[in-house]
């Protein structure tokens, strides 16, 4: 039997918030509930939000890490024109569910408010699709993106990679992958919460275990999905768990949240401090009383609303005219 | 979180919202948020902007579904606002058309934790509901006497109550008045069953002793310690009457007085093996079955033993060793119980997820 480690206290408005996300998100994610989950966690309709934005969308396809197709879309602001800053998002979902939409009201704003065009990913799925088809299919999809700019009318030198959760992971290993293969440049790398560490064995993950959004045994589901047998060993990769890199030199300018009462707090805070120790560029929130992803789960809390708000303004900086 | 509740019922049309709604607003109140935040969470809820006016101090305040703050006057047309007023407090929901499903049970919880947040009297208002008295300790048997029958049941019968966390995974709810009742540990959901009620699959979920109507609030005590002794996947329900008098006593005990069985009990949860193998020995009849329930060999359960017993300073297979021990493994796994940290999980009745096996993996 666990033993009940003491964890940071929930903020109430989060904690009243999981009164109604614990109905279609679990917190214990096991293998037997991946099915559960592409059901529950799976987008709404969008539809009528892109046009409420003034948003256009452009389903595309592009060659994955394979060669294989695989689905992306492109969403550009109508109300801004010529060549725009690009943003390529991978979205949230544990790296076994969710899709290109899922989690994608937060990255919007960059597009209505900063004319950004978002390149959003249907990367494929674990554990069908383990390692390294996600990450590969996230980097084609960079390189797909770079190839197409003169199309896509955006500004090769402003290309900026986002991803919330297992996308934040996924996110910061194109960053290093990127660098690593001489690929395109990147300007920015926001990790929101990211999932950075197969090896699962730091604090908070022991704090939060059976409650909140996404819990210890949730995450090593999502890495032995992602990993299988090779979970935890040295042949893991570190553009599938970046907090393997040892390197951290040259990375673009960093943007990373995560909340105090989540197991992602420690890997958050160490990939940051590491990218300062390596002499980078990083800017770490820590959300106190925030649990996995509240921000989608629920905007309308005090503590939502604020990393939004720090969130888009770092973006702005970077991306805006 | 409109959008999230929407969700629940296309998974599970069986689900509560109105549990859920009300839970919410529970944790809310406990916490002691502001207005804005209750109104932004009424708004969340609802899908549309709620409001708040007060007349004195006079103070309005409109927020949307985002949590912004919105400036001016509600809309005039009145037949968008659907208003719940009480002691110079209006609290709406501006809604453009027909009400939602479950606007009138927002409206009532927001006015009633506005009412809260801006000091009008916390406790009396709070009309308590007919199960809360049926379970309360303080109430006096009449007054639970008089709950039962508001509620339907016999004087004479014999009941049980099942207690789940918001967030308990149903397979399927057994039929019975039910609301959500604070607890020193959270909020519970409470439901009523018949002494001999239809086999029903809730994880975690622990079900009373049998009582009459007017004693229910001792089975309400005991559910509440079956709930949190539960341990899911390996034990997600657990019956009072399993541990018969010893759930009893245990549910009038203070849990946090000094113990000092259950204090060296904890000293031996440190060790990795420490708890399965009290969990083997309290079942057992002897070192050999102990041994064969944990899959060990016996000379390695031995050692294991001889640790319990030097650290206990009693052995476990003499005397009331055996008793002294188990009183406190319960009292242990009690103390240290995460069931109702915060509501745990709850899927939908119609993916088999209760008691899910943990993944192959270490």
């Amino acid at each position: 039997m666990a033993r009940a480690v003491p964890h940071p206290p929930f903020d109430a408005e989060l904690k009243a918030g999981l009164a109604v996300v614990g109905g279609m998100f679990p917190p214990t994610i096991t293998a037997d509930l991946i099915e559960f989950m592409r059901t529950s966690y799976a987008s709404p309709p969008m539809d009528e939000e892109f046009d409420r934005r003034r948003i256009a969308v452009n389903d595309v396809t592009f060659p994955g890490g394979d060669g294989a197709a695989v689905n992306a879309a492109v969403l550009r602001s109508r109300d801004f024109s010529g060549p725009r800053p690009a943003v390529l998002y991978a979205h949230s979902g544990g790296l076994m569910f969710g899709d290109m939409f899922s989690g994608l009201d937060l990255v919007l704003d960059w597009v209505t408010e900063l004319g950004a065009v978002l390149v959003t990913v249907d990367y494929r799925l674990a554990p069908e699709y383990p390692d390294p088809y996600p990450r590969e299919d996230m980097y084609a999809a960079l390189e797909w993106l770079a190839a197409h700019v003169t199309d896509l009318d955006v500004r090769a030198d402003r290309i900026l990679v986002a991803g919330a959760s297992s996308g934040g992971g996924l996110a910061a290993g194109l960053a290093l992958a990127a660098r690593d293969r001489g690929g395109p440049r990147l300007c920015g790398q926001v990790l929101d919460y990211p999932m950075l560490d197969d090896r699962c064995m730091t604090a908070s993950i022991e704090q939060f275990d059976g409650i909140g959004v996404w819990d210890r045994i949730s995450n090593e589901t999502g890495w032995t999905a992602l990993l299988g047998e090779q979970r935890g060993t040295d042949l893991v990769s570190p553009y599938a768990a970046p907090a393997r890199a040892q390197n951290l030199r040259g990375l673009p300018p960093a943007f990373i949240d995560v909340g105090a009462a989540e197991i992602f707090r420690d890997e958050a805070i160490d990939y940051a401090n590491r990218i300062w120790q390596a002499g980078g560029d990083a800017e770490l929130h820590v959300w106190s009383g925030a649990f996995h992803a509240c921000d989608i789960f629920a905007p309308h809390t005090s503590v939502g609303r604020s990393m939004i708000r720090t969130r888009n303004t770092w973006v702005e900086k970077i991306l805006a005219d | 979180m409109q959008e999230l509740l929407g969700r629940i019922a296309r998974l599970d049309p069986s689900a509560s919202l109105g549990l859920r709604v009300i839970a919410c607003f529970d944790e809310l109140i406990v916490g002691n948020v502001n207005t804005r935040a209750l109104l932004a969470t009424a708004a969340a809820l609802a899908g549309c902007t709620a409001g708040f006016r007060q007349s004195v101090p006079p103070r309005t305040l409109r927020v949307t579904p985002k949590g912004e703050a919105v400036q001016g006057e509600s809309p005039t047309d009145p037949s968008n606002l659907h208003v719940a007023s009480e002691d110079g407090i209006d609290v709406w929901l501006e809604r453009d058309g027909a009400a939602g499903p479950n606007d009138a049970l927002i409206l009532e919880r927001l006015a009633l934790a506005v009412r809260i947040r801006n000091g009008r009297g916390a406790r009396e208002i709070d009309n308590r509901r007919h199960l809360g008295i049926l379970t309360g300790r303080e109430s006096t048997p009449d007054e639970r006497l008089t709950a039962a029958s508001a509620l339907g049941l016999s004087a004479t019968g014999m009941y049980r109550l099942v207690v789940a966390p918001l967030f308990a995974v149903w397979r399927n709810h057994p039929a019975g008045p039910e609301d959500v009742i604070a607890t020193p540990f959270g909020p519970v959901h409470a439901i009523v069953v018949p002494e001999r009620y239809p086999p029903f699959g809730a994880s975690p979920c622990g079900i009373g002793t049998a009582t009459p109507p007017d004693s229910l609030d001792r089975s309400f005590r005991t559910a509440m310690v079956a709930l949190r002794l539960c341990r899911a996947p390996k034990e997600p329900q657990v019956v009072a009457d399993s541990y018969g008098g010893l759930i009893e006593l245990l549910a009038d005990a203070d849990e946090h007085a000094p113990h000092s069985d259950a204090d060296r009990v904890e000293a031996i949860a440190h060790y990795a093996w420490g708890m399965e193998t009290i969990d083997a020995v309290v079942a057992a009849q002897s070192v050999r079955e102990a041994a064969r329930l944990l899959n060990i060999h016996h000379s390695t359960l031995q050692s294991r033993i001889d640790t319990i017993t030097a650290t206990l300073g009693f052995n476990p297979f003499e005397g009331f060793g055996r008793s002294r021990l188990g009183a406190a493994f319960l009292l242990h796994r009690l103390r240290t119980s995460t069931v109702l940290d915060l509501p745990a999980a709850a899927a939908p009745g119609n993916v088999a997820v209760l008691g899910p096996a943990r993944p192959a993996t270490v």
